[in-house]
């Protein structure tokens, strides 16, 4: 059945092709003379580390960004100057990282949302309708017409900007990270629907620093350092290994983090006894040692994220017992009550809910700790640069970062400056939600490198990521949630602990326990 | 490729092979416990508030629910009617107006010299036309420049005010024009015309708002600027627009003040400002944004508008009026707060 957004191409004719673009940015070449060429109906991943470049040329190609020098051909029609409104007339369409739906609206009306189907200024609700609908059908998706986006999951959401793309016509579809925010299920039911896309003809290109996805789905992959194209294969010939040695430009050290005794004389710091919050944690316990790391394993709406959240004080309805270096206390209700009980967090959004953008990164390591500072509660510069690049020594960041504004820094680095904070209040348990989200592979494993460094300080960590293989890496044991309870507790002091084995103790306890429809579901 | 089952608009087509990220809510229950539940109290409150003081209204002054009284609260409550109107538009798209009433009272006076140096005629396009580009004005100086709607329409508001008065040198100016002065206080059907006409751009205005593409494209803008932008929208010119159509309701204003108190005066109608505010928030339409309705604003005017009327009634110290109708905004504002977060 042919739509409207498959096209005929003739198979010679490159969907994209750039000759040597170049995009200056103040002293920086962010692209150094690309030359890249997209065949049509294929899927393309271009990876990089952060600041290779890559985003700056799916940029360039959608037209938002302005290149300074070369040649951007889209089906052969050369781009002049470039601009979203050219580009997208002829056929190409972004898909953003960041959510562009609006929450209040419902699923249609964000379909048709900067296209509705009018006359005379009015719209025309029926055809809108019959043509979502059609869509639905065809991308083979449940319809959700009349609900407002903002009820509906992050994966619905990106679909409705991908059904809104088709709307466009778009022939060539820019996704930006379009996994990076999606459950493990959702990201299966996207690169399905890429596959689909690029079955009925349509070229998708996207960005993504999700390795494993990228030699999946993709046809071809290229790969950028420092502004250039330094590798383009066939994804189907290419290893993981290959492809990041090209990324980082050097040959992958194999232990990057290092030796991993479990403290198991350490003074237990932490002690946890049926932990509950209501509809989504049952009686959880256990322990933690001084010098600990301990992993959370478990799926998306397993848990992970609930025991962090209230063990920061975030969940007021957070009911159980705990003992905080051998004393029982109260379970903190707030969040300033979990600091004054040495228990920091180290949040998964770190641009609203860790950094102050706007302040220096000296102010942001001492934030958490102002009082020692301080001289009879006056603070000076010269002490805060002082006490912070104390506190940052060892963690990697120059004193250029520490005088500039945090929301200039890269996400590594901003991570890192949370990091440092914590070595500069040393609380007694730091809980580290996501701590490389978002973070460039280089820079993913100076974190978690961090992070054992800390603990090897004494510091007792709690690691919940959504990357099972980090919380393999670097975790002493694993406590492995499913559904909100503890299945299962792996000792990982000599590193056996594999990924499958972590899978498994889920998907057994789920067999042997509560229904199978539940696990998949965030 | 595709399935050939029947198209269903409430349900997902084939949604046994359909690959459901999330569960679909049955639309029915879903609508059902929108009115009778908790969301429901929260979502149609305004109408049982008003409803209440209608009836309390009703028992507490025999003169409340006659025909004269309707119609004088009507007639006296038009130009905020017409106010409140435009500003549901602004504060949907996310904007907000603190001029309409100084812009009010400097059109009475324009509107004053064209009556006693023109025709009615003239005098009643000229000063919509003169509302609207002072409208115009605050959109460009919100939406191109960039400033903050609350401190762009409090700077523009006092210029419009401080221009009324160098103009008028501080007095007022009275109307001659008998024509004019008389305007819309005939009847359509034993209903004056002026709220005849009021009623008529109500449903205009709910009209363009839930089926015209400016309408969409107006909550899509006050619902996330940026997602609009990115989407194609042309977000400054939408946005603007809903400025120019305060500010024209502004203009409107203005004629209607002319006319009932025979003259234009730089200090009328500053009352409205205040009072367009309360009225649009209580009915309900979002502060943030991206959500709200004509017949929002209309429910929030017959409260505001009941109340006010039956402490004249009851002759109650006016002062009392500004504490009660503060008391409903702060409360209104903190409601939207709640809601609002509950949604997010």
């Amino acid at each position: 059945m042919a739509t409207s957004s498959s096209v005929d191409v003739a198979s010679d004719q490159p969907a994209v092709r750039l000759r040597q673009v170049r995009k200056r940015y103040g002293g920086t070449l962010a692209l150094k003379g690309i030359d890249l060429d997209i065949s049509a109906g294929s899927i393309h991943a271009l990876i990089g580390e952060n600041g290779a470049g890559k985003s700056t040329c799916l940029g360039a190609i959608a037209g938002r960004v302005q290149t300074d020098e070369g040649v951007i051909s889209i089906f052969g029609h050369e781009v002049g100057d470039t601009s979203p409104r050219r580009t997208r007339a002829l056929g190409v369409v972004s898909v953003y990282q960041e959510l562009t739906t609006i929450p209040g609206l419902s699923a249609q009306a964000n379909v048709f949302l900067g296209q509705p189907r009018s006359r005379w200024g009015w719209l025309r609700d029926a055809a809108m309708r019959a043509r979502y609908v059609e869509l639905c059908r065809d991308l083979k998706v449940a319809c959700f017409a009349d609900t407002p986006a903002g009820a509906l999951s992050v994966g619905d959401q990106q679909l409705l900007e991908i059904m809104r793309a088709l709307v466009a016509d778009a022939r060539i579809i820019l996704l930006d990270e379009p996994t990076a925010s999606l459950a493990p299920h959702e990201r299966r039911v996207l690169l399905d629907l890429m596959r689909r896309l690029r079955d009925r003809g349509v070229t998708v290109v996207f960005v993504s620093h999700n390795l494993d996805e990228v030699l999946e789905v993709s046809d071809t992959v290229t790969v950028f350092r420092d502004g250039a194209v330094v590798r383009q294969d066939r994804a189907s010939e290419v290893t993981k290994r290959v492809v990041v040695e090209a990324m980082l430009g050097r040959k992958l050290s194999e232990a990057t983090t290092h030796h991993h005794p479990r403290p198991g004389s350490g003074p237990t710091r932490l002690r946890v006894e049926g932990l509950s919050v209501p509809r989504a944690l049952t009686d959880i316990s256990f322990e933690l040692r001084a010098g600990e790391i301990l992993g959370l394993g478990g799926l998306v709406g397993s848990g992970r994220t609930s025991v962090l959240r209230a063990l920061a004080g975030a969940t007021p309805s957070a009911s159980g017992e705990l003992w905080i270096n051998s004393a029982g206390v109260r379970w903190p209700r707030s969040p300033r009550r979990a600091r004054a009980l040495g228990i920091a967090l180290l949040p998964e959004d770190r641009k609203t809910q860790g950094v102050n953008l706007a302040r220096s990164g000296a102010e942001n390591i001492v934030m958490s700790d102002l009082g020692a500072v301080a001289r009879a509660g006056f603070l000076t510069t010269r002490d805060i640069t002082a006490a912070a690049e104390r506190a940052a020594t060892g963690f990697g960041i120059n004193a250029a970062a520490l005088s500039k504004p945090a929301g200039t820094l890269s996400g590594g680095n901003q991570q890192k400056l949370l990091l440092a904070r914590w070595a500069h209040s040393l609380p007694t348990v730091l809980l580290a939600d996501e701590p490389t989200r978002g973070i460039d592979v280089g820079a993913k494993q100076e974190i978690l490198a961090h992070l054992e460094h800390l603990a090897a300080q004494g510091m007792s960590i709690i690691i919940a990521s959504s990357e099972l293989e980090e919380v393999v890496q670097i975790s002493h044991r694993i406590l492995v949630l499913a559904e909100g309870r503890v299945v299962g507790l792996l000792d990982n002091s000599e590193r056996t602990v594999a990924e499958h084995d972590v899978l498994r103790t889920i998907f057994e306890s789920d067999r042997e326990g509560h229904g199978d429809e539940h696990v998949a579901t965030g | 490729m595709s399935t050939s089952q029947p198209v269903e608009t409430t349900g997902p087509p084939g949604a046994t092979e359909a690959e459901t990220l999330t569960p679909v809510l049955p639309t029915g229950s879903h609508r059902l416990s929108g009115v009778l539940g908790v969301r429901g109290l929260f979502r149609y409150g305004i109408v049982w508030a008003a409803v209440v003081a209608v009836i309390a209204a009703s028992l507490l002054s025999g003169s409340f629910l006659t025909t004269s009284n309707i119609q004088n609260v009507l007639t006296q409550n038009a130009a905020l009617a017409l106010v409140a109107l435009g500003l549901t538009f602004v504060m949907i798209g996310g904007g907000f107006d603190l001029s309409s009433g100084p812009l009010v009272g400097a059109c009475s006076v324009v509107a004053a010299e064209l009556a006693n140096h023109t025709s009615t005629m003239v005098a009643v396009v000229v000063t919509i036309v003169v509302g609207a580009l002072a409208g115009a004005v605050n959109g460009i100086v919100v939406t191109a420049f960039r400033i903050n709607a609350f401190v762009a329409t409090l700077a523009t508001g006092s210029m419009f005010t401080g221009l009324a008065l160098l103009y008028t040198g501080s007095h007022s100016v009275f109307v001659t024009n008998s024509s004019f002065n008389n305007l819309g206080l005939g009847s359509v059907l034993g209903v004056r015309t002026i709220v005849v006409l009021v009623a008529a751009l109500y449903l205009i205005g709910a009209l363009v708002l839930a089926k015209s593409v400016f309408g969409r494209a107006l909550y899509a803008v006050g619902g996330g600027e940026v997602a609009a932008r990115l989407a194609g929208l042309r977000v400054n010119l939408t946005k603007a627009l809903t400025f120019v159509i305060v500010g024209a309701a502004g203009g409107a204003g203005g004629v209607i003040f002319a006319a009932l108190l025979t003259s234009g005066t730089p200090s009328t109608g500053s009352s409205i400002t205040f009072d367009a505010i309360t009225v649009v928030i209580i009915g309900g339409t979002s502060m943030f944004g991206g959500s709200g309705a004509v017949w929002r604003t209309a429910v929030g005017l017959v409260l505001l508008a009941t109340i006010t009327n039956v402490y004249d009634l009851l002759a109650i110290n006016s002062a009392w009026q500004l504490v009660t109708k503060g008391f409903l905004l702060v409360a209104a504002v903190g409601l939207d707060y709640l809601t609002s977060r509950k949604r997010a």
